[in-house]
């Protein structure tokens, strides 16, 4: 053996699947080789356990008697029970067996027990009705205690109850403060943009999410306000929340706007007064949070309407320029005129108190200028934010969205020039003063006039609705009792900016300067051609005849404004004729031409022999005018035409 | 905005393109038109490629890309006869893109330069039509402002051209008549100009008279 060397021999398994059958073809059908726990479950199942607890019981039958003493006791029982019967000392897992077994035991019977209960048909349930205990004490003992303890229990019941209400009453007045705080905050979360920094709520009170530019940072912190002490009374504008403005935002602040005409002391400039409006009588304590922040809101607006009117005012190059100094800016739009625009910023500190109250014959604000001035830094405002619009195309340059639309829309150049106008509101705010102060100054010019001059009569009329920088008055020019038929002169006038436009029936426009004289000069021309205009249109309906009209008389007297117009008119029977002159400053001249007949001082003519011609009209005479009957001229004109046509009766 | 009339002018006889303009705009001067700088409108052809044609064999339609400095921010791109597209002046760096598409057409340039008047209502534009380096011709432009609507204001169109252009006044454009009593917008505008170039470029065969 040992000389041999070792052979290995493989050894394995005849078949590793077992044959089930072998067909008569010879072909063999295999059984599926068994899973791991098929495989368990087949070695289990070759267990015999009764076979073993029989080579139990004979192995114990053994040495039973060899230790009766302490295997005793387990025999007995098993031979009661019948089922095990094993030596327990040779199974150390025995009682844990037992006591396994009789519970899989109970169990089985418990279940079958329920099963059969749930079925109801053999078996029910049904509680056991036990003997109540038998008295052992009286039952008027029993009657009484009883009583007591629910009595007692009743009272601990009270007694709770009673400590519980006047805890709640006490700690009611902080809750409902606490309560409050929270649902003012609410009520201020409504309004307010508000964020959560560490500890503190700060809210933002700049217009920066409405387009503003305006780098203050405008914040305000929120304060719980609950310290109060609950014993005393509460007042009742007592608010548990409070809110922190930023210390140059506190007080009140407006724009004043104003036109002076004469330019003031140099040592006047900048020191606008802070007058002080009579103020609404605040009753003691704080206001109200909401109005706090409201005030301080248009402080911030009226200190950047202010910054940005300062900042253009020092960079537009104008002739006059504009003098910004401490709170005020100083424009001249006309010469001897001044623009004033101030920001008075008025805090409750009693250093602005002691402030001179204002004179109050001092020119006073141009409200509509201080709320255009607000609108337009509004307009500004949205503007910075529609120039950033979403959505953009992504292949368009970025600014606004009229700029981008004018190439595919092919706006021409005046278009693009409108969109593209970059005034400022320094600008635009001037051209508004101009505006309005061109339109006071005419209507002013206007009134003076008409009360001045009592014939012919003057009527403006105003247009309600006005651009900011245009607006038109029609001017009429009539003679009392005569609005029928002298309805020769009406005049448009467009106030612009620089100059008023004036538009004639006829359709002549002349163009007048803002200066007032040139107005005035203008309307006394018009009112003296009106006359003699009349005079023409009382002529037709009176019969008379026109000889000859002319606006503009080349002869007389030069006027100094205008030129004098003349009419000759004859009566309808030719014997008279009437000739007038009026001028505008030289005033009507009126001159009658009587029939040759009745001029008695005529000196005879060597030519004029034979009778008819002295039907002739001879040499004029002048009328007395101020000496005529009536109450305009009109009136004494129809008088005296009248007085020389022939009574047709 | 308003209406326009694009003509074409012809050279007076014996005088040179340069002479006729002078004259035309002496005449504009003394009816007490005012100067308002200078215009140009360009237009450049593009056809479409060949890779692009396909089989079915179908003729190549011609494209005009033009600007007008009366409208600086935008570009027109017109076919003829056919949509006209206004766009921004991206559109002409999109047509260096499209090279594969359109093909710019050899030295087809074509643009008309000069002075722009004002005339109380009335823009009137005498320009010189340039191909290249040599004058080819003569422009009048004529916009009515107040008017949009071109059937209603042809006749005083007409009435102006008559007062300086004299027998030269042409009749109504074409685009005039396609949409009646249509809005007329910038694109008709163009439409006249772009047969203006066709038919200055048509007659480049025919020697024009006076150019020396």
């Amino acid at each position: 053996m040992s000389g041999v060397r070792a052979v290995r021999i493989s050894i394995e398994s005849a078949c590793e699947k077992q044959v089930q059958e072998v067909g008569l073809d010879g072909t063999e059908t295999y059984l599926q080789p068994l899973s791991m726990s098929q495989n368990l479950a087949r070695l289990a199942q070759r267990i015999d356990f009764s076979q073993g607890s029989g080579s139990e019981e004979e192995e114990a039958a053994g040495p039973d008697g060899d230790a009766p003493d302490w295997a005793g006791a387990g025999a007995d029982q098993d031979d009661e029970e019948g089922l095990v019967k094993f030596q327990p000392s040779l199974w150390p897992w025995d009682s844990v067996r037992n006591n396994l077994r009789s519970a899989l035991t109970e169990m089985c019977v418990l279940y079958d027990v329920l099963s059969i209960v749930r079925d109801k048909k053999f078996m029910t349930l049904d509680p056991v009705s036990q003997d109540a205990l038998p008295p052992k004490q009286s039952p008027q003992t029993l009657q009484l205690i009883s009583k007591k303890k629910s009595l007692a229990g009743a009272a601990q019941i009270l007694l709770k109850g009673a400590e519980r209400l006047t805890k709640s009453v006490t700690e009611n007045q902080e809750n409902k403060l606490q309560r409050d705080f929270n649902s003012e905050l609410l009520r201020l979360r409504q309004h307010w943009k508000l964020r959560k920094v560490g500890d503190k709520i700060l809210g933002d009170l700049s217009y920066r999410s409405a387009g503003s530019l305006f780098p203050h940072h405008g914040t305000f912190e929120v304060i719980k306000n609950t310290d109060i002490d609950l014993d005393k009374k509460i007042p009742e504008d007592y608010c548990p929340l409070d809110v922190q403005i930023p210390s140059d935002l506190e007080g009140s602040a407006y724009i004043k706007v104003s036109i002076q005409k004469q330019a003031p002391d140099i040592g006047d400039l900048g020191t606008v007064n802070l007058f002080k409006r009579p103020l609404p009588k605040s009753k003691p304590g704080s206001p109200h949070w909401q109005t706090k922040l409201e005030a301080a809101q248009n402080v911030l607006l009226c200190k950047e309407i202010f910054a940005q009117l300062s900042r253009e005012a020092v960079q537009i190059k104008s002739q006059i320029p504009h003098i910004v100094v401490k709170n005020q800016i100083i424009s001249q739009p006309f010469p001897s005129l001044q623009l004033s625009i101030s920001l008075c910023h008025s805090s409750d500190d009693k250093k602005s108190q002691k402030c001179a109250p204002e004179k109050p014959g001092q020119e006073g604000h141009l409200y509509v200028l201080e709320h255009n001035l607000h609108l337009l830094i509004r307009e500004f405002h949205k503007q910075t934010l529609s120039s950033i619009v979403m959505p953009h195309p992504a292949s368009a340059p970025f600014g606004h969205k009229r700029m981008r639309l004018s190439g595919p829309q092919a706006f021409d150049k005046n278009e693009i020039n409108s969109i593209q106008s970059t005034e400022g509101l320094l600008e635009k705010i001037i051209k508004q003063a101009k505006h309005i102060f061109l339109r006071s100054r005419t209507a002013a010019t206007i009134d003076s006039l008409a009360s001045r001059i009592e014939d012919p009569q003057i009527q403006a009329h105003w247009s309600n609705i006005n651009d900011v920088y245009e607006s038109s008055v029609k001017v009429l020019i009539t003679s009392q009792g005569y609005e029928q038929i002298c309805k020769s002169i009406q005049l448009q006038l467009n106030i612009g900016v620089e100059q008023v436009r004036v538009v004639h029936r006829d359709g002549r426009v002349i163009t007048l300067s803002h200066q007032e004289q040139e107005l005035q000069d203008f309307l006394l021309s018009q009112m003296s051609q009106h006359q003699v205009h009349a005079v023409q249109q009382l002529a037709k309906v009176m019969g008379w005849q026109v000889l000859s009209f002319s606006n503009h008389v080349g002869l007389g007297p030069i006027e100094s404004i205008g030129n004098a117009s003349a009419i000759t008119v004859a009566s309808p029977s030719g014997d008279y004729a009437i000739s007038v002159r009026n001028g505008p400053e030289s005033g009507s001249k009126i001159m009658v031409q009587f029939p040759r007949n009745q001029c008695k001082d005529l000196p005879k003519s060597d030519v004029l022999q034979d009778s008819k011609w002295s039907h002739l009209r001879g040499p004029f005479k002048e009328v007395q005018w101020n000496k005529m009957e009536g109450r305009n001229f009109v009136y004494k004109m129809e008088l005296l035409m009248s007085a020389l046509s022939p009574c047709l009766l | 905005m308003g209406v326009t009339c694009v003509s074409q002018m012809p050279v007076a006889e014996g005088k040179s393109v340069q002479q006729t303009v002078e004259l035309l705009t002496k005449k504009l001067e003394m009816l007490g038109a005012e100067k308002q700088g200078t215009f140009c409108v360009d237009c450049e052809t593009y056809h479409t490629a060949a890779s692009t044609l396909g089989s079915q064999g179908q003729a190549g339609k011609l494209m005009y890309v033009m600007h007008n400095s009366e409208y600086p921010l935008s570009c027109f791109a017109l076919f003829e006869n056919g949509p006209c597209l206004i766009a921004d002046t991206n559109f002409d760096v999109l047509m260096v893109k499209l090279k594969g598409f359109f093909q710019s057409a050899k030295a087809s340039k074509i643009e008309t330069r000069g002075t722009r008047y004002q005339y109380c209502d009335f823009l009137v534009k005498v320009g010189t039509v340039t191909m290249g380096p040599s004058a080819r011709g003569i422009s009048v432009e004529v916009e009515y402002g107040p008017c949009v609507v071109a059937s209603d204001c042809w006749s005083l169109l007409l009435e102006f051209l008559q007062s300086f252009l004299g027998s030269h006044t042409p009749g109504a454009p074409t685009v005039f008549g396609n949409r009646h009593d249509a809005v007329y917008g910038p694109a008709d505008t163009m439409v006249q100009y772009m047969e203006l170039f066709n038919k200055v470029r048509k007659q480049q065969q025919v020697p024009v008279a006076g150019i020396r």
